[in-house]
């Protein structure tokens, strides 16, 4: 009976009980819209980086003295079982030289880790006294397959210019020159830099990195290992700071929703007041004065909430693949997870922006309700 | 027990500026079962005894006792339930619920008390049934002639069983004939047992009463038993 007085009262006044309704609408839709393009724009973002997960950098622990890593740590390594790829890099800064002269990182890999990372765009990767080019050092020495560079004065041939490379945390080639690892040994000496692991599965991360604690820093800390997901975490937490920070902005349309709701129940409430006088006298208590305007708020919320949450997946899968092209994520349960929060927040906001007319209305004198034209 | 009783009851409205005695010592006694009239003209206190009764307000001195229950003694919530449960309010401009249905609108106060809805309907028909109104039952009170609409009232005002019915000016707003016709059925209500307070200034109204109680400046100036 309630919930039927509190809907006839806004037919009462459908104009106005409409427009309330679009406020939450505008509303819920804005911030659940919003969460979902934040959410398929992180999705996106991150597929990129999926291969990351589960790498693992192992590096010389320089703050205990070491600079390289051995090869008797390596073979150390490289009997952990969680291993499904190890690749041992060399590194270091040298004078490259051609018609130009520029310094320039110098990697020392294996021929088939180096095809298997890689993919050359002229060309064949081969070393074996040759060497392989990043793109843009290629492009700034005027290098082409079958150039000749001198590395700290010893001579190479270019074998293959590679595809420039997006941004990449481990091995960053573009600016870099490859060598096989018995040259690089002839030029820096011995030890790795660097040796990037794969594990087989996200979970044996951790497992790695405490087989590698206990077998090779058992008495001395002589690597450091770097998870790759630890920055795939950061980044998502990034994302997930943005996209509270948007959806915040989208909320102040919810507050304005909440304000004309406010002043729609403010107007319903000095209109009815008579009303609320007779019902006051034939015996409903404050509590039922109270139960019938929150009634008639939870209304404009739900109704105006779940219009919003269906228009927020048609407004998500707009704005994203207008911006990010991708639209993938859209229809997955963290956009259905945004979309109730948006419901959620749009009825909440309704029933408390209700709460003081509501209140109000029962607060009234039922001898000054009666009289009251 | 009486079915209400005023002793030494004084009511002052007090403003920012000036206070208004709106009752002055005024002590009644109304037994169950009578009909009584309160007479006088605007502004001798009529509307004052009638909130005081109806439990819509308090006295400022002496004591309201309604069936044994001392006003001042009540909370809001139990003057509240006094109201639903014990008395039936009739007003010169109806008042009912322009949104709800007649029938909603006599169900209204049964279900602030809880009554089950199977309940309800059945107090519902036996009351419209009484008072000529059962083929209105689905329509709103914008479509209702005024005499109908006073007797829809009635009915609400009866829902609950109430031991008080409390009319202000009924016939105020009708033709002689559908005032007649609302007088006849709180008449019958009357002959069923309700206690009737009838405020009015109709002289007309005076032989429906077994006693009639004139005010003037908020003071008992009169009682008489019915003059017809």
């Amino acid at each position: 009976m309630y919930l039927q007085m509190a809907l006839r009262n806004l037919g009462r006044a459908k104009v106005r009980s409409i427009l309330a309704a679009i406020g939450v609408i505008i509303g819920v839709t804005a911030i659940a819209s919003i969460g979902i393009f934040g959410e398929s724009l992180k999705n996106a973002v991150l597929e990129n980086f999926k291969d990351l997960a589960n790498e693992v950098i192992i590096s010389p622990s320089r703050t205990h003295g070491y600079t390289v890593i051995d090869e008797r740590t390596l073979m150390k390594i490289e009997k952990a079982p969680y291993i499904a790829e190890i690749i041992p890099v060399k590194s270091a800064a040298a004078e490259i030289t051609s018609k130009k002269r520029t310094i320039s990182t110098v990697y020392g890999l294996d021929e088939d880790d180096a095809r298997e990372m890689f993919k050359a765009e002229s060309g064949r990767i081969s070393f074996n006294g040759r060497c392989v080019v990043g793109k843009m050092l290629a492009e700034a020495l005027e290098l082409r397959v079958g150039s000749k560079i001198y590395v700290n004065g010893k001579l190479f041939k270019v074998s293959a210019i590679l595809e420039a490379e997006g941004a990449r945390f481990d091995i960053n080639p573009n600016y870099a020159v490859i060598i096989s690892q018995e040259d690089f040994d002839k030029i820096f000496g011995d030890g790795y830099d660097m040796i990037i692991v794969k594990v087989k599965s996200i979970e044996d991360v951790s497992k790695f990195k405490e087989y590698v604690e206990s077998r090779v820093n058992y008495k001395e800390k002589v690597v450091d290992v770097f998870e790759m997901k630890s920055i795939l975490e950061r980044i998502e937490r990034a994302f997930a700071q943005i996209n509270l920070f948007l959806m915040a902005i989208a909320g102040v349309s919810l507050l304005v929703a909440g304000v004309s709701i406010l002043n729609v129940m403010l107007m319903s409430t000095i209109e009815r007041t008579k009303e609320i006088g007779i019902l006051r006298a034939i015996g409903a208590q404050r509590s039922d004065v109270l139960k019938i305007f929150l009634y008639e708020a939870l209304i404009l919320g739900v109704f105006g909430s779940v219009i919003g949450a269906c228009l927020s997946f048609v407004a998500g899968y707009g704005i994203t693949s207008l911006i990010v092209g991708k639209t993938e994520y859209v229809f997955s349960l963290s956009s259905a997870l945004y979309a109730f929060f948006g419901l959620f927040f749009g009825i909440f906001t309704a029933l408390i922006s209700g709460l003081y007319p509501a209140y109000r209305a029962s607060k009234l004198d039922p001898i000054v309700a009666l009289r009251f034209e | 027990m009486k079915a209400v009783e005023l002793r030494n009851v004084t009511k002052v409205y007090k403003t920012k500026y000036y206070e208004v005695v709106a009752l002055r010592n005024v002590n009644l006694e109304v037994e169950l079962g009578e009909f009584i009239a309160v007479m006088g003209p605007s502004g001798s206190g009529k509307s004052t005894l009638l909130n005081l009764v109806g439990c819509l307000d308090k006295p400022t001195k002496g004591e309201v006792i309604i069936k044994g229950k001392r006003t001042i003694d009540l909370s809001d919530r139990e003057l509240t339930k006094l109201r639903r449960d014990e008395i039936g309010f009739i007003f010169q401009q109806y008042n009912l619920v322009p949104t709800l249905t007649v029938e909603e609108n006599i169900e209204l106060p049964m279900v602030f008390k809880g009554v089950s809805k199977e309940m309800r309907e059945r107090r519902v028909k036996e009351l419209a049934e009484k008072l000529g109104i059962y083929d209105l039952l689905e329509r709103k009170p914008a479509e209702l002639s005024g005499g109908q609409q006073q007797r829809v009232a009635i009915a609400r005002a009866l829902a609950n069983k109430p031991s008080i019915l409390l009319c202000d000016e009924p016939t105020g707003n009708l033709d002689s004939k559908s005032g007649e016709m609302v007088m006849e059925a709180i008449r019958e209500m009357n002959e069923e047992g309700v206690t009737v307070i009838l405020v009015t200034h109709d002289e007309t109204l005076k032989r429906y009463a077994e006693r009639i109680v004139k005010l003037r400046d908020g003071m008992i100036v009169d009682v008489s038993p019915d003059g017809s």
